[in-house]
């Protein structure tokens, strides 16, 4: 790690503003580290806020790995967060009607085929569309999801939503019974405002743990996927679909594996939510939250997978930050109608002002190792400091 | 219900559809993107015309059970709506250089911030227009039809709409330039056509007929700031239907999604089990079946790979 051994080089490396996110994360972490250890934000909800952003960041390298790599325009991002959320909750929750009670694992598995048989089945009509056709075709097709969740009551509980989802370590030997096991922690960092580590507080350790094993997943795999020859031929029919049918590829396998990923990514963040928030609903599958994604993505800059990851803490940020806000009464409009605004706007001044996003992809498009940083930047032979023709 | 009550309400809904699918194809054609705002443009007239209707008042004489008042909101509405489509324009997407594709993302954000606005001004929750309650038609009755004034007031207006938008396009000079701009953008500017300002003509009209679509459907359905977003996939379902570019195709279009809409609950009748919750995906197979066996819709040239 080259942080480690040099990490003024490492520094003065960096883009401007590269500098300029990370000097920011700093500052945002310091503020959250001192409103942990003053108690003026509760331990677990800041974990539980972390997952939700993890979550978001999951949804949003799902996303990149469709725009962002092969430029697909894919608007049922809800629909499949709701195809996960739904399939690990109809296998293991309480009140499911059709299986419910099965081992977390098994929901996973369920939900992650599910949802690679919805996006096989969605991509066969539609990637062979036009950009613009396939954006109104998969809202289409998402707002299908939707209704049927929400009217098939007798597969899903329509709109009542399904309860009594286990935590995701449930049955597992250690970790199940971990929280009860863990005792409550009371520390007093600053006098006289103690902070306690209670049993949520561990469970919401549980469940960030788990969150960061499927980023962590998610982000190796598309970091090695982009940066290979695989990654090469989804970038050239981003740019160029012609070129990449008249180099011999076949585009629209290509389209669906890239499809195929970004969805199980999607619906793998949805398995978390179910676990997370231990209750969905129909309401989870709003397209709204579609467009919170294209928000991260577009923000954190298309193709780029530490800016999706980037932009999912922002807009949870903005999400969480509006709902805060309205508490406050610091603005007198409502919560919801703030998002609203935020979001909207938010679209509009990106493409307004920086399309390609805070942090677009550079030389992480490259094998480092491919990077000859002891190349002089010319050649030192070979080359006349004249041209021809030219007085000395 | 009977079949024939289905038609019934099913024409007055393709009206609705109608205003607003012409006005994105036209908008589709000449602006050359997916404009999803033109959904939240519905509701902006809808809502400016409760405003105007607020100030007015319901004067004059009743036509069709609906005050001369509501009549003159209903331009206002319009107008509004056209407004806020050129300010948009100008402010937004005239200053941006980002392809197709980008507009059309930004125009989900234009979206939301309509929305997020009137929601603001108004509240999530739905109200009606304040033009009292009317009784379906006694003479229509006899026939199974249960028609109130105002639907038949809907379907007049949208049909004199309609017919001012054929006259516009078919003998008038702007109308030429339009069709013109629609069909081939460059060969339109080559031959001197002032393809700015026809542009702008696109984003008043379309976002006027849009406005009058919006007021509509409030006055068929209340007025909710989603409104205008939960009828877009409808809207997009008949123009794609239609034949992007084709202001007849939509017109066509937006009558057969209207109907396909209003007469899903035929489906169960006949033993189909898709109820009228379904009426919304049905439009959008539909829509998919389009856009797979014949995408060019059913009025569209053959412009293979032509990306406007």
């Amino acid at each position: 790690m080259r942080l480690l051994t040099d990490p003024r080089g490492y520094w003065s490396d960096l883009t401007t503003t590269e500098q300029g996110v990370a000097a920011a994360i700093g500052l945002v972490v310091l503020a959250l580290v001192l409103a942990l250890l003053t108690g003026a934000l509760g331990a677990s909800y800041f974990l539980f806020l972390f997952g939700l952003a993890g979550m978001y960041a999951l949804l949003s390298l799902g996303l990149n790995s469709q725009w962002g790599f092969t430029g697909l325009i894919n608007f049922s991002v809800a629909a499949f967060f709701g195809l996960g959320a739904y399939g690990a909750a109809l296998m293991t929750a309480s009140n499911s009607p059709i299986a419910g009670g099965f081992n977390p694992i098994i929901g996973l598995i369920v939900a992650l085929v599910v949802a690679a048989l919805v996006a096989v089945a969605i991509g066969i009509p539609t990637l062979r569309l036009r950009a613009d056709y396939l954006a109104i075709a998969t809202l289409g097709l998402a707002e299908v999801i939707r209704l049927i969740m929400l009217n098939e009551q007798q597969w899903t509980n329509g709109s009542a939503g399904l309860r009594g989802i286990p935590t995701f370590f449930e049955d597992w030997p250690v970790l199940g019974t971990f929280t009860e096991v863990m005792p409550a922690i009371e520390l007093e960092l600053v006098p006289g405002s103690a902070v306690v580590f209670g049993t949520s507080f561990w469970q919401q350790l549980l469940n960030v743990a788990l969150l960061l094993v499927f980023l962590g997943v998610a982000f190796a795999v598309l970091r090695r996927a982009q940066r290979s020859p695989w990654g090469r031929v989804l970038r050239t029919i981003r740019s160029d679909e012609d070129l990449a049918k008249a180099l011999g590829k076949d585009t629209y396998s290509y389209k669906m594996q890239s499809f195929v990923l970004g969805s199980l990514i999607m619906a793998l963040a949805g398995v978390f939510y179910a676990h997370l928030n231990l209750f969905v609903n129909p309401g989870d599958l709003d397209p709204i939250t579609t467009f919170y994604v294209w928000v991260a993505v577009i923000l954190g800059g298309s193709g780029s997978n530490r800016g999706a990851l980037l932009g999912g803490f922002v807009v949870v940020a903005i999400r969480e930050g509006s709902r805060f806000v309205s508490d406050v009464g610091a603005i007198p409009i409502g919560g919801a109608s703030f998002r609203l605004l935020a979001i909207g706007l938010l679209i509009i001044l990106v493409m307004r002002f920086r399309p390609q996003g805070v942090l677009p992809p550079q030389r992480e498009l490259i094998w480092s190792s491919a990077v000859d940083t002891a190349a002089p930047s010319r050649p030192d032979r070979g080359v006349r400091d004249v041209k021809a023709g030219e007085k000395k | 219900m009977s079949l024939i009550e289905y038609a019934a309400n099913g024409v007055v809904y393709s009206s609705i559809i109608v205003l607003g699918s012409i006005g994105l194809s036209l908008i589709y054609s000449i602006a050359g993107f997916a404009n999803f705002a033109h959904g939240d443009t519905m509701t902006v007239g809808a809502y400016a015309t409760l405003v105007a209707f607020g100030a007015i008042g319901g004067f004059g004489v009743s036509v069709l059970g609906l005050p001369m008042g509501f009549f003159i909101a209903l331009l206002v509405g319009l107008t509004v709506a056209a407004a806020v489509a050129i300010v948009t324009e100008k402010l937004v997407y005239e200053p941006l250089d980002i392809g197709s594709i980008g507009l059309l993302i930004t125009s989900i954000g234009v979206a939301f911030v309509y929305r997020a606005l009137i929601q603001m001004g108004f509240g999530a929750d739905s109200i009606r227009y304040d033009v009292g309650h009317v009784q379906p038609i006694e003479a229509l009755m006899p026939y199974g039809i249960r028609m109130t004034s105002h639907d038949v007031a809907i379907v007049v207006s949208g049909a004199i709409l309609v017919t001012g938008l054929h006259v516009l396009l078919q003998h008038t000079d702007l109308g030429r330039k339009m069709r013109a701009m629609a069909d081939n953008p460059d060969l339109a500017r080559a031959s001197g056509i002032r393809t700015y300002r026809v542009k702008l003509w696109a984003w008043i009209i379309g976002a006027g007929l849009a406005g009058a679509g919006g007021v509509f459907l409030g006055l068929f359905n209340q007025l909710m700031p989603r409104m205008g977003f939960n009828v877009l996939l409808v809207i997009f379902a008949a123009v794609i239907l239609g034949g992007i570019g084709s202001v007849y195709g939509a017109m066509l279009g937006g009558f057969l999604i209207g109907m396909v809409v209003q007469l899903t609950p035929i489906l169960s009748d006949v033993g189909i089990p898709i109820g009228i919750e379904y009426a919304n995906a049905v439009a959008f197979l539909i829509m998919v079946a389009v856009l797979l066996v014949r995408p060019t819709g059913i009025a569209g040239e053959t412009i293979q790979g032509e990306g406007i």
